[in-house]
């Protein structure tokens, strides 16, 4: 059920009688070392990415974890192209380990898988690392063949000799390494982008059968012998604790095995999850009520952050400057200033928080099964609570029910709270929120205040322009001592204010950081869900002001980025942008990191009701070079599908610190009815790879806004564009 | 003591008669296809079929079902061969995958009520089941594909 351990793998070595094959170490810069697995030797002190076996079969490490994005198939196919291996001989298998030889280059080494990073950080060692195991293999072939090895080609898996002669990979593994070299990463040439076989094509996802077939094992499935379940009561309020619980009466309940105080939290554990869920009904617990963040709300938190954005207590940080803006701005011919608002929002995974622990009978060690964003940070959790070292840590990476950032805290509560629990009850444990548990104790993109302004001048150019983001640090709150590393840069926050597709003489984004009042986290877009929203719903109100037309004015920005202008022309033809006439259609040209994605949508607007429906939606997006088209097409279209809601309904208020949201029927996201056709185009680019978990996002709020503006003449400036705000734009 | 149908096998269950079905399912019978993901029928990760129709595994009690049939994901086909799991591969549907045995038990009950169904109806049918990676266009299809075989 679950994926073996490397480690456990490579030490059953010792039952094999002969050489059973050839194991890869790869570092940073390449292949680092090679090692013949001949029978009774020992276990290898470090991981192999690679291993290639007598039987012909090649097991290459996934490093990253699976959320939905398939990068445990892009990150194994990009070594097994340059390998040149026949993709039907690779297995691939999860690491489960915190072994940063294995570590995203993305994150300075740390495994850890967001911020659609995987394929961008890991692109350039596999395909070198590949290059060099397929070098290795030409070499040994060209001893036992007793012929030159540039002589020599592949063919998928297998070496072939200009007579014909062919010898598999699995043979070659088991011939032994006898005067071979490890070529330096640098000498051996890669394949050309044209000479791919896996990379660019569609190679149909592993996991498609096992989940169209509910055979897919997600964290919330495991079960163990002897395993009890614990439903957790969390305090209504960060920073606050049990101060009493009438734990015996709980307790004496039939099934109930423990009622276990957490810092923050009453457990109850049980033989079922079913008893666990009522004795939990029964808790009466009293609370401290003393944290600060009873004096929160979020409209308060809203009023607070749009006077700081307007004169802000502290300089703010700078996270990207040319020229003078400010400068630029109030001499510019017209200029205006408009703040844009965004509420708190939730991640909605549909598997809710879960996770099974099994901890040591000393306490001093685990085995954990949990769908986690970083073997890193699960290992660091494991660590804290149970006051240990790394080697009494096993676990166990789940695939998981969605992520989109809610699993990437440094200190994972709902793997800590399973532990607590293990630890306990001596006993397997395994704890599931409920909906309501991981909406009420979510951990939000922050609510953030925009100040945009901008100046044109007479001849209808953008002369400057400022984007002023008024947020939280996300960093310093889920993971404290990065942020000690990148102080006062927030990508996480910020993301997406640089606008750097475009080429604005004066332009300024800086960071007022502000008060956190509520749990954050990384969400699908990270900054870039709500900077895109102000940053291109604004730079429309400053094409109106210059008398442009909005696709116009970008192009005017866009001259030095001909991929960027490739996407806005492309996007303007499928969408008959030039000929809409009174169309209810809106464009925006956003992106993420180094994706881009100019976008139009078309909309029903219900005048009565306020609603907003999507009729249509085009996209033209460059990721560079895709190494999985199809699935990089439904990612597109899940991140826009997943955008529609963030512009329409999603929205966390918090009111004397507590969230006011339950479940699914007052915190809603997209549903079938509310996805329009979406036509998507890719532009085929030989670039670096840069990412497309996020990339169809950004761009939909402020294409909505647009084109609500195009049908109404008004603006909508705070996301979401729930039906009152509509109402309110309207009647403005 | 409850007696139903189970993907065509009998069985008897002991649990209290108030107790989730979806929890019965997955914990007692250990049938982990159908999912849990609100308990409030908002999103139908838990959908099963009860007599023949999609229904939320969430909102029945086992004691609700005594007597009935009912077929989960795992009892759609034996190897995955029903030709609406087909047609999810072969249009390559799921992302994360969760709300997928959801997905296709729903559309499965849609086919065996209308087995020719317009975009529009396969569209208001399906919206009772949440998918938050957004694969909703390509749920269509699959369903549209399946039709055609069936
Ligand atoms: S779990 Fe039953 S509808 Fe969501
Ligand atoms: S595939 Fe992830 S929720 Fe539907």
């Amino acid at each position: 059920m679950t994926p073996q351990k490397t480690h456990a793998k490579l030490s059953r070595r010792g039952f094999l009688k002969a050489s059973v094959g050839l194991s890869f170490m790869v570092g940073a810069g390449g292949l680092i070392a090679i090692e013949t697995q001949a029978a009774g030797s020992p276990a290898l002190d470090v991981n192999p990415w690679m291993t290639i076996r007598a039987d012909g079969t090649i097991s290459i490490i996934f490093p990253s974890t699976e959320m939905g994005q398939s990068s445990y198939s892009t990150l194994p196919q990009i070594l097994a192209e340059e390998l040149d291996a026949d993709w039907g001989d690779v297995i691939i298998e999860q690491l489960n380990e915190d072994d940063r030889t294995f570590g995203n280059p993305a994150f300075g080494g740390v495994l850890y898988t967001a911020g659609s990073t995987g394929v961008e950080g890991y692109f350039d060692p596999m395909r070198k690392a590949g290059a060099q195991a397929r070098d290795v293999l030409l070499q040994i072939a060209a001893r036992e063949m007793g012929v030159d090895k540039e002589t020599l080609i592949t063919e998928p898996s297998a070496v072939v000799a200009p007579d014909g002669t062919r010898i598999s990979y699995g043979a070659l593994a088991t011939a032994g390494t006898d005067g071979v070299q490890i070529p330096k990463a640098d000498d051996v040439p890669l394949k050309s982008f044209d000479a791919f076989r896996i990379i660019g094509h569609d190679i149909p996802r592993r996991d498609v059968p096992g989940k169209s077939t509910g055979k897919a094992v997600y964290a919330i499935d495991v079960t163990l012998p002897g395993m009890a379940f614990a439903c957790i009561q969390r305090a209504p309020v960060e920073g606050e604790s049990p101060v009493s619980v009438n734990d015996a009466e709980v307790r004496a309940m039939p099934g109930v095995l423990d009622v276990v105080l957490l810092p923050d939290a009453v457990a109850v554990v049980a033989e079922t999850y079913w008893t666990a869920l009522i004795a939990r009904g029964t808790l009466d617990i009293t609370w401290s009520e003393t944290s600060p963040f009873r004096a929160y709300s979020s409209e308060n938190t809203m009023n607070l952050y749009a006077r700081e954005a307007e004169s802000p207590s502290q300089t703010p940080a700078v996270w990207a400057e040319n020229g003078d803006a400010l400068a630029a701005i109030s001499q510019a011919d017209t200029n205006l200033t408009h703040a844009y608002l965004s509420d708190y929002a939730y991640h909605a995974q549909i598997e809710p928080m879960a996770a099974v622990a099994h901890v040591d009978a000393d306490g001093k060690g685990a085995e954990v099964w949990a769908g986690t964003q970083t073997q890193s940070w699960t290992t660091n959790t494991v660590m804290e609570v149970l006051d240990t070292t790394q080697d009494r840590v096993r676990l166990n990476m789940m695939t998981m029910g969605g992520g989109f950032g809610r699993r990437t805290a440094f200190v994972q509560d709902y793997v800590r709270d399973a532990l607590l629990c293990s630890k306990s009850v001596g006993k397997p444990v395994k704890v599931i929120w409920t909906r309501e548990d991981d909406v009420k104790n979510g951990v939000f993109r922050p609510l953030a205040v925009q100040r945009m302004s901008g100046g044109v001048s007479s001849d209808g150019k953008l002369t400057g322009f400022h984007h002023r983001v008024a947020t939280p640090t996300v960093i310093g709150f889920f993971n404290p001592g990065r942020w000690n590393a990148v102080k006062p840069n927030d990508v996480i926050s910020m993301r997406g204010a640089e606008s750097k597709f475009y080429a604005i003489p004066d332009f300024l984004a800086d960071h007022v950081i502000t008060q956190r009042q509520a749990r954050l986290s990384p969400y699908r877009g990270i900054g870039a869900a709500y900077t895109g929203f102000a940053a291109e719903a604004f730079m429309d109100e400053l094409a109106e002001a210059a008398g442009r037309d909005p696709l116009d004015f970008r192009l005017d920005l866009v001259e030095g980025n001909p991929r960027g202008r490739h996407l806005l022309e492309k996007v303007a033809e499928m969408s008959g942008w030039r000929n809409r006439g009174d169309r209810a259609m809106g464009l925006a040209f956003a992106g993420y990191h180094s994706s881009m994605a100019a976008g139009v949508v078309e909309i029903n607007l219900d005048q009565d009701s306020g609603e907003i429906a999507l009729e249509n939606m085009w996209i033209a997006a460059d990721a560079g070079l895709i190494v999985s088209p199809d699935n990089a097409h439904n990612q597109i279209e899940g991140a826009a599908v997943f955008g529609i809601s963030c512009a329409l309904s999603e929205r966390i208020d918090i009111e004397a610190g507590e969230v006011m949201q339950n479940n699914f029927w007052d915190y809603d996201i997209t549903r079938a009815y509310q996805v329009p056709p979406i036509e998507i185009y890719m532009a085929q680019v030989n670039e670096h790879p840069t990412g497309v978990g996020e990339l169809g996002l950004p761009f939909v709020p402020p294409a909505i806004a647009n084109a609500f503006h195009a049908v109404t003449g008004k603006r909508l400036r705070h996301m979401p564009f729930t039906r009152d705000r509509v109402l309110d734009a309207l009647n403005s | 003591m409850t007696k139903f149908t189970l993907n065509g096998q009998p069985v008897e269950v002991d649990n209290p008669p108030e107790e989730l079905l979806l929890l019965v399912i997955r914990d007692g019978i250990g049938l982990k296809g159908t999912k849990y993901g609100c308990g409030a029928a908002m999103c139908g990760a838990c959908t099963v079929h009860v007599d023949g129709e999609a229904s939320f595994a969430c909102q029945l009690s086992v004691g609700d079902v005594e007597g009935a049939d009912i077929t989960t994901i795992e009892g759609l086909s034996e190897d995955g061969s029903h030709p609406l799991q087909k047609a999810w591969v072969a249009e390559q549907v799921p992302q994360c995958g969760y709300c997928q045995s959801g997905q296709i038990m729903r559309a499965a009950a849609l086919l065996s009520e209308n087995p020719k169904p317009s975009r529009e109806e396969i569209v208001d049918y399906m919206s009772a089941n949440l998918c938050r990676c957004g694969t909703y266009n390509r749920i269509f299809k699959a369903v549209e594909r399946a039709a055609q075989e069936v």
